[in-house]
């Protein structure tokens, strides 16, 4: 299995969010401060990669019929063990994103990996994809929670990064973030969820100009070798 | 007929091995989930009133519906009262602590889902959020936003979550006063 391509594929040619367009509730919904974001990418990569494993392990015991049924259960309970972990260890990050934690069983990335991928691949191949979406999806999370931080309300990094008694990172999601300019500036409409669906509209619309370019790029570069394959002929 | 028994044999046994492993998550975490609720609530009551301890007490549930519990504080300052109500967006709930006078001495939200930005102000640890609720203390049962004839300023955009709290605050204040 090639590893290499799968992490591009995760990361830019075939990103759950950007490109597959799959799991974007969630991510309109809880990228408003990059502790939220980066809290929720790594719950999101840690089911997916659990969920990929299991449900690739059992893929040719699971009779066809019901393999929905069985995929649903079997991320729900992921989704419930990291849940009660948060709840018990990461509190402030179980408060921050509330109810989103127990809706990732309905997120569609990790229904849809299932489907797409798991059943047909090898246990390996699966927790290398489910690292690499989850990857992939993270990473679509913290673009957007700067975006809209910054943008927003002239900070970086809340509940990330305290700067009050020198630099450090805090884990229970206390620390205020730097503020790059005071708030009173920024468009605190993208902190709301409207401003979710302009950020990843924007974000979709360049990532699709990227791929095309980088596609018309090959095509054209394709052309030229042919072009110069003839002119050799001759 | 054999393939339906078949198929379900198998989703039951499915279902049976990942309910077991929760069973066994929820055995390890249980008592420390419980801990950290318990942290959470006792740094909402001793914001709003300092005591060594709390003692719940019986009060009026049919006519503060909105009341969750009334807790006596054991060194006599007054009462914190926890209260659960709907704001903006959904229900918040919070702490008030209420004096022998039956003045407000402080709220502090424990949980809400209320707008980012806007209604969550009113929960947070910035200065616009601690300033705001620092408005409350000292009020009576009748504490109302000043569009309301009250002393309190709303939050910008937000007058809906300000007037909820402000009311939730006077109903609380009114069941401590009940209790005579």
């Amino acid at each position: 299995m090639n590893i290499k391509k799968q992490f591009k594929e995760g990361l830019i040619t075939n990103n759950p969010v950007l490109v597959q367009l799959i799991g974007m509730c969630a991510t309109m919904a809880i990228t408003t401060t990059l502790f939220n974001g980066v809290g929720m990418g790594l719950s999101v990569l840690i089911i997916l990669t659990c969920c990929n494993v299991a449900i690739s392990a059992i893929r040719k015991i699971i009779p066809n019929e019901i393999r929905l049924a069985i995929f649903v259960v079997i991320i729900a309970g992921f989704v419930t063990i990291v849940d009660l972990l948060l709840q018990a260890f990461i509190p402030a990050l179980s408060s921050a994103l509330g109810v989103f934690i127990p809706l990732i069983v309905v997120n569609c990335i990790i229904i849809g990996r299932a489907e797409a991928f798991c059943q047909k691949n090898s246990v390996g191949a699966s927790f290398f994809d489910g690292i690499f979406q989850g990857l992939g999806y993270t990473l679509v999370l913290i673009v957007m929670c700067v975006v809209r931080e910054f943008l927003g309300s002239g900070k970086f990094g809340g509940g990330l990064i305290d700067i009050a008694n020198g630099f450090r990172f805090t884990l229970d999601g206390t620390g205020a973030g730097i503020q790059l300019f005071p708030a009173d500036f920024g468009a605190s409409i993208l902190t709301l969820p409207f401003g979710g669906f302009l950020t990843l509209g924007v974000l979709i619309a360049v990532m699709q100009f990227a791929l095309t370019k980088s596609k018309k790029k090959k095509e054209m570069k394709e052309l030229a070798a042919k072009a110069a394959a003839k002119e050799e002929e001759r | 007929m054999n393939k339906i028994l078949k198929l379900t044999m198998i989703l039951c046994l499915v279902c049976a091995i990942v309910a077991g492993v929760l069973g066994v998550v929820n055995e390890l975490t249980y008592d420390r989930i419980q801990e950290q609720q318990r942290i959470k609530t006792e740094k909402a009551y001793a914001a709003v009133l300092q005591s060594d301890g709390y003692e719940e007490v019986e009060f009026d549930k049919e006519n503060f519906p909105t009341i969750d519990s009334i807790n006596k504080c054991t060194n006599g300052a007054g009462y914190v009262v926890t209260t659960t109500f709907s704001g903006a967006q959904s229900k918040l709930t919070m702490a008030v602590g209420v004096d022998n006078e039956y003045k407000c001495t402080g709220i502090s939200i424990i949980s809400h889902a209320e707008t980012a930005g806007l209604g969550a102000n009113a929960a947070s640890t910035s200065e616009i959020g601690v300033n705001w609720r620092a408005q409350f203390v000292g009020e009576d049962e009748n504490v109302a936003i000043t569009k309301a004839g009250g002393n309190i300023d709303a939050l910008a955009g937000a007058t809906i979550t300000s007037r909820s709290v402000a009311n939730a605050t006077g109903t609380a204040i009114s069941a401590v006063k009940s209790l005579g």
